[in-house]
This record gives structure tokens, sequence and C-alpha cells, in this order.
């Protein structure tokens, strides 16, 4: 029996360069909200805020130490100021880096980032920057166009209220805001920036704005294929149907991923068994890109007249399976198919 | 007996092999050797991938080889190194990639400065530099490096290689570690008359991954560890019958180090189930340093759960190793308050640098980017500069501002001001994002 691309097929495979600089998430201006010509007072700087990254370090030896004896490692090839908090001589340390680069996005992952409008006035400036508000809304490619997004973090600990209220900037502050998105599809993402401040100068004033857009593209993180197969055997003695239900997990991103769980979600009138890692207490499987993990679920009817589910064309539905995994330093991704089904020859 | 042993297999193997482009066949894995240093008791399976388990013929081969005392070698004469004296060897050092800040410091030592107080005062790249000038005598004064001085030749060498790494130049490091070719060579580095080893260990262990990248061949450091501890268990056994408990001890650290090593190299190699299985051998010392490494893979790896498991498993003498990996693990799942509390609640009772650098990531998370600056400003100016510290300074710099550059600057300004240390004192444009 075939295998089931679940659940539908993938567009085609965007392939990207493995690692953007943060810079590379290529963004433009839109300066046509603001007729005036001037440089603005306030910038906006973004940094996706992926997981931090624990340091690596390459202790050795220092040079000119006595010989045939054990010396400490030399200061400088450690990650941070000695201590005895440092596992030396491990090559990964505890002390955490900011993102490096913007990496690859990928869908079933929560894509955050950190947005900063900064009075970039200097301290003897004779205008004021006051009522500082920062927008966001992520452009999808698909068909739902353009969502709103939250901005954080709701209990500012400078008294910023988060619910529209703007915030007065001194020279060399910042107002630090964090969005979060769940991907859900793949292709084109932009995100838009819009900053809006009010300033003042000792006689007047007025209100600018501008707005900053920032593109990537999310990619498929994982290829679910799946095939439905009957238990014939059992069903005359107990009365009720049984199937097996496969899925083979393939990861199609750059990064090894752990998975954590994979759960079916029945529908009603269904039960099912769980044949994977979870079920035997083993080690959750580590998937290097490229590699597939094959599950098995045994799926059942709760009693001969169950009322399971039939479509017209004479399909039964299962339900859907979700897939939950982590990946470096405990970057999160759930994704969900599609409902599952299979087509009930006719006894 | 077993030294005279293993100097004909060396020989023997030699024959077989094509230089240093391949790596020489191990016979045994000593990592999974039997007497229980370095293997709990409850793994028996080999940790290695099949190309190291050992073939028995060829082992069998190896170790009963007829102990026949090296006749065609001639007599013992002393080894000659010019081959590492070679100028075309070493190459010239970028300054293009110092900030100005530290090229034009008066604390620039100059070519006179002993190289000693170079790498007391963090000045690795005028070592690197000193080290090279004085094995290819060019240096203006200074006696030439006789080419038979193997105990000067390879503490040069080794300065050299160790601090082009320290400042970011491995990969050159890697390029000019080539001309040692094949440590394993005894003709080349084995004195005949004592039957040791003439390069250094700690050289002939950072030649290890220099070599490996230099081939791009990361598998061939665990294989190359792996033909350290056997050597480093034969030390043991030997000061076991000598007696010799300080030599047992350091080879026992150093095999230990092995251990720890190929772990490193397994992670390197994103062979990371690997790794963890590989640590999962090792035994815990009571310093809580391996708990805390396999806390460390399985956060890299994303298993909050098996980090978790490595923390309550530490004991009441561990407590700050178990907190920092708790820590650790509220950061992997994002909750960055609970986190911060726990990095918060260490201040008082200790000073560590990445204690309050972790601090400052978190309080970014948290959206309060000038508090967690101002933890990075204050750490810089007590004397620490660790690349980590810098660099995630100099990204909250890019965030906080348009003229970042200028603050960038400033910053490598007040880092050159910093004393001079063993810790390193000049440090190069990615430090600061320039």
């Amino acid at each position: 029996m075939a295998w089931n691309l679940t659940p539908r097929p993938l567009h085609e495979p965007l392939k990207l360069q493995a690692q953007r600089s943060q810079k590379e998430m290529s963004h433009q201006s839109y300066p046509h909200h603001d007729p005036i010509k001037e440089p603005h007072s306030v910038s906006v700087k973004v940094l996706r805020l992926s997981q931090p990254s624990l340091v690596t370090q390459h202790p050795i030896d220092p040079p000119f130490s006595p010989p045939n004896t054990k010396s400490q490692p030399a200061p400088a090839s450690l990650a941070y100021a000695p201590s005895s908090t440092n596992p030396d001589p491990f090559l990964l340390s505890p002390i955490l880096n900011l993102p490096v680069s913007f990496g690859s996005a990928y869908v079933g992952e929560t894509f955050s980032c950190t947005l900063c409008a900064n009075n970039d006035l200097p301290p003897d400036a004779a205008k004021r920057i006051r009522d500082v508000r920062i927008e966001a809304e992520m452009k999808t490619p698909g068909l739902g166009g353009t969502q709103k997004l939250e901005l954080g973090p709701a209990n500012n600990h400078e008294g910023a209220a988060a619910g529209g209220g703007g915030v007065d900037l001194e020279p060399g502050g910042t107002l630090q805001r964090i969005v979060g998105f769940d991907l859900k599809e793949e292709g084109n993402h932009v995100l838009a920036v819009t900053v809006s401040y009010y300033e003042a100068t000792e006689t007047s004033g007025r209100t600018r704005t501008f707005r900053k857009l920032y593109q990537f593209i999310c990619k498929a993180s994982l290829i679910v294929r799946t095939k439905v197969s009957g238990l014939d055997a059992n069903t005359s003695s107990s009365g009720t149907r049984k199937w097996i239900l496969e899925a083979q997990l393939e990861n199609c991103s750059e990064d090894v991923m752990q998975l954590e769980k994979v759960v079916l979600d029945v529908e009603d009138g269904l039960g099912y068994h769980d044949c994977n890692w979870a079920s035997d207490g083993d080690q959750k499987p580590v998937l290097h890109p490229g590699e597939i993990e094959q599950v098995c679920f045994l799926v059942h009817e709760k009693g001969a007249d169950s009322g399971v589910r039939m479509t017209p064309d004479g399909r039964i539905i299962f339900g859907v399976l979700g897939i939950g995994w982590r990946g470096e330093m405990g970057c999160r991704g759930y994704l969900s198919t599609g409902k599952l089904g299979a087509r009930i020859p006719v006894r | 007996m077993s030294e005279q042993t293993q100097d004909q297999g060396h020989r023997r193997n030699k024959a077989s092999i094509t230089r240093a482009t391949r790596p020489r066949s191990s016979t045994k894995g000593p990592l999974d050797a039997d007497n229980g240093l370095l293997t709990s008791p409850t793994t028996s399976t080999p940790q290695l991938s099949p190309s190291l388990q050992p073939s028995p013929a060829f082992a069998s081969q190896a170790r009963h080889a007829t102990p026949s005392p090296a006749p065609q070698l001639g007599e013992a004469r002393p080894k000659d190194f010019s081959f590492l004296l070679q100028p075309e060897i070493y190459h010239p050092l970028n300054v293009q990639n110092v900030p100005p800040a530290f090229r034009n410091s008066p604390k620039q030592p100059t070519s006179e400065t002993p190289l000693e107080e170079l790498l007391a005062k963090g000045h690795f790249r005028a070592a690197a530099i000193a080290a090279a000038q004085e094995l290819t005598g060019s240096t203006v004064n200074g006696s030439p490096v006789d080419p038979q001085d193997a105990t000067r030749i390879f503490r040069l060498l080794y300065t050299r290689l160790a601090c082009l790494t320290l400042i970011d130049a491995t990969s050159l490091a890697a390029q000019e570690a080539k001309a040692l070719e094949d440590l394993n060579d005894a003709r080349r580095y084995i004195d005949d008359n004592t039957g040791e080893h003439l390069v250094p260990w700690e050289l002939r262990v950072l030649h290890v991954r220099l070599q490996a990248l230099g081939f791009g061949d990361a598998r061939r450091a665990v294989m190359s560890y792996h033909d350290l501890a056997r050597e480093a268990r034969d030390r043991i056994r030997r000061a076991s019958l000598t007696h010799d408990n300080s030599a047992r001890e350091l080879w026992k650290s150093r095999l230990h180090e092995l251990g720890i090593k190929v772990a490193g190299a397994l992670i390197e190699m994103d062979d990371l189930s690997g790794a963890a299985h590989h640590l999962g051998s090792l035994r815990d010392r009571g310093d809580g340093k391996l708990a805390l490494s396999k806390a460390l893979l399985w956060l890299h790896l994303g298993d909050t759960a098996n980090a978790k498991a490595c923390a309550s498993q530490c004991s009441e003498t561990m407590e700050n190793v178990e907190r920092i990996i708790l820590a650790l693990c509220d950061m992997a799942d994002s909750n960055y308050e609970e986190a911060l509390q726990k990095w918060q609640e260490f201040d008082s009772s200790i000073t560590d640098e990445m204690i309050g650098v972790n601090q400052a990531v978190c309080l970014i998370y948290l959206g309060r980017i000038q508090e967690g600056r101002t933890i990075l400003e204050k750490l810089v100016d007590s004397g620490l500069s660790s690349h980590t510290l810098l660099f995630n300074l100099s990204t909250i710099y890019e965030l906080c501002s348009e003229r970042n550059r200028i603050l960038k600057g400033r910053l490598a300004e007040r880092v050159a001001n910093l004393e001079e240390s063993p810790f390193g004192w000049e440090k190069t444009n990615a430090d600061f994002k320039l």
C-alpha cells in the first residue's frame, strides 16, 4: 500500500542559505506615511529571538607550563572567566549567547522577535520625543492575509501601558517590545513594524510615523506520510474493527530535532493504542536532517455500533495526528496533520 | 616490554599507511577497555562506531608481534626537526581585524618583550608572532634554534599553535599543524634511547583537533583521542607497577580529559546521541562537572526532561550545579521569569561572569533590555571581557541605537584600557560586531 503525503502535497521546496545574518532579514522602509523629508529622530531595530545558545569552548593547557604536571586550562581558552561553575574540559559551557544569525524559520515553530524603538537624538537636542508607539503585523502567504500581532511584555517595568498608550523617550532611551507568531505556512512572511511618535519643540510639535518591512521565508520542518491498513484477523473475534495507522516523520529542516510526542486525536467512537517510544519508556528519537522516524498506532472501534463517522464516499475518519518536537536549547515545534482517514472496502 | 611491542606496532603500521591523509587504524578502543577507569560497570557495550571496533586479527597481530629491538633503524641518533623551522609554514597574521583601540594602544608590546611576558599579559597575537620568529630564526637578537633541540622546538610550536587558537585564528593553526604530519610516526618522533615520545602531551592533544579541522574530518579526532587514550592507559599501568603515584594520578586525569574530549568531538560531528551515550559511560570525579556536562548536552539537544534528571542526581555539595541546570532548563522552556529569579538568587553567594551574562540574556527575552545592558556594562567595568560578554553587549548596542558603531567603538576603548591578563587582552573586531 502506498504512503500518503499528509495532509496535502507540499509546495516546491524553497532553498535558502542555511545561515542568514540578522541584517539579511531583508527590510524596506516605507516613508510614504510621512511627507516630511527630515530624517527621523526615532529608529527601530529588530532581532529575532530564537533560543539563546550554549557557548562552546576548547580548553587547552597554557603554553610554557611545566612538563608532566596537570595544569589548569589557559584562562583565555575558557568561555568565561575561570570559575568552579565551568565544566571544563567539556566543549559546552553554561554561558549563553544571544542569537548570532536569523537562522531558518520553520513551520510549527513560534517566531519570536524583539522590536526596539530608540530616541537617537543627542542629549542636548532641542526636540523632545513623546508618545512613542510600536505596532506590528504579519503578512502570511496564504489567504489569511495580514494579522495584527500582540506586543509583549504585558506588564512592562518601564511603566508603559502595553494597552495602547505611548511612552516618552529621553535621548538614548529605548522602548522594547516582543512579538510572537506561530508559523503555520510555508513561504514568504513579512513582518511590518510601524512606529509613531510625537516630536515636540519649544513652540510646536508634530506626530510622525514610519513603517519598516522585514521579509523572511518559512520552510517546512517535517514531512508526514501516513498509511492505514485494516486488521481483518481480529474483526470476527471481538466484533469490533481494528486498523494500523503508520506514519513516517521526515525531518526536512537543517537542524537536529528530538521528537517529544506523537499523539492521535481520534474521532468519537474510536480508541487507540500507542506503539511508540512513550509506551515502553524508550529514549525519545533524535532526527538529524533527512532522517525518518516511523511511528505506529493501533486504532480500534470502541464497540460494534460505536457510530464511527464515515464520509459520503465511504471513507472512515480516524482523527488528527499531532507531532511535538524540540530543537537546539529547547526550541519548540508542534504540527498537526489534517484529518486522517481511509477508504473501507465494502464487506 | 610493552613499550617495545608498541614501537614495533607503530613501525609495522606505518608501512601500510600513506602519510597522515588516512587515520591510523586503531587496534583496541581504550575507552571501552574493561578495567573500569572510565567505563561504569553497567555499560558493557562499546561506545564506538563500527569503524573503531577492534579487528581481532589485527589486534592480536599488533600485540603479539615479535619484540625485536628495532635493528632496521640503525643506531640511536638524535632526531632532526629542521622541517619544522621552515619560514613558509608560518602565516603572517592580519592586524586588520584588530580594533584601532587595541592596535594604537600604548599597551601594545614591543618586539623586545620576552615570550613569557607576552603570554602572562595575554598578548597572544604578539606571542604567536614571536614564537614563529624564534622558530624560523628571524629574531634580531636571540640564538637560532638547534634543529635537534626537541624541547625548545615543541615548546615554541605549541605556543604558536595554542596562541593562534586563542585569537580566533584556529583555521590558520590547523594549516600550520599539518607540518607535523603524522605524530604516530615513530621514526620521526620517538626517542630511540628512551622510547619516549618527543612531542609534549599538550601538543599531541591539541594536534588531534587541529588535524581533524585541517583535513575536514571530525571523525579522525575521535579516533586519534582513542589512540592517545590507549597510551595513557598503558602509562597508568606502568605507573601502578612502579608505585609512582603522582605519575599515576597525572595519567588518570589525562585519560579522563580525553574521554571528555571524545564527547566534544562527537558533538562537533553533530552526533549528539552518541555523545550522550559516551558521557553516560564516564565516571564522575565528584566535582559535579560530569553532571553539568551531561545536562548541557541534553539542553543543547532540547531535552529538558533529561537535563532536569541530571540536576536531581546532584549531591548536596553540588548545589550550585543543580541550580545552574534548573535555571538553564527554565530558559529552554521559555520560562524567563523563573529563570531570572534563579540567576538572581545566585548573586549574593558567588560572583560569576556566566551568571551575570545569563541574567542579562533573560532580561532581554523579558523585554527589559536596559537592565540587561546595565548588568553587562558593570561586568565589563569590573574587568571581565569574555567573547560572549562583549558579543551580547554589542548586540544590545545594535538594538538600542542607530549609531551603535559609536557605542561599540567606545566599548572597545573601555576594554583596551583593562589590565592585561592571561585571560587575553587584545580583542578582534568580531568580538564587538564591528
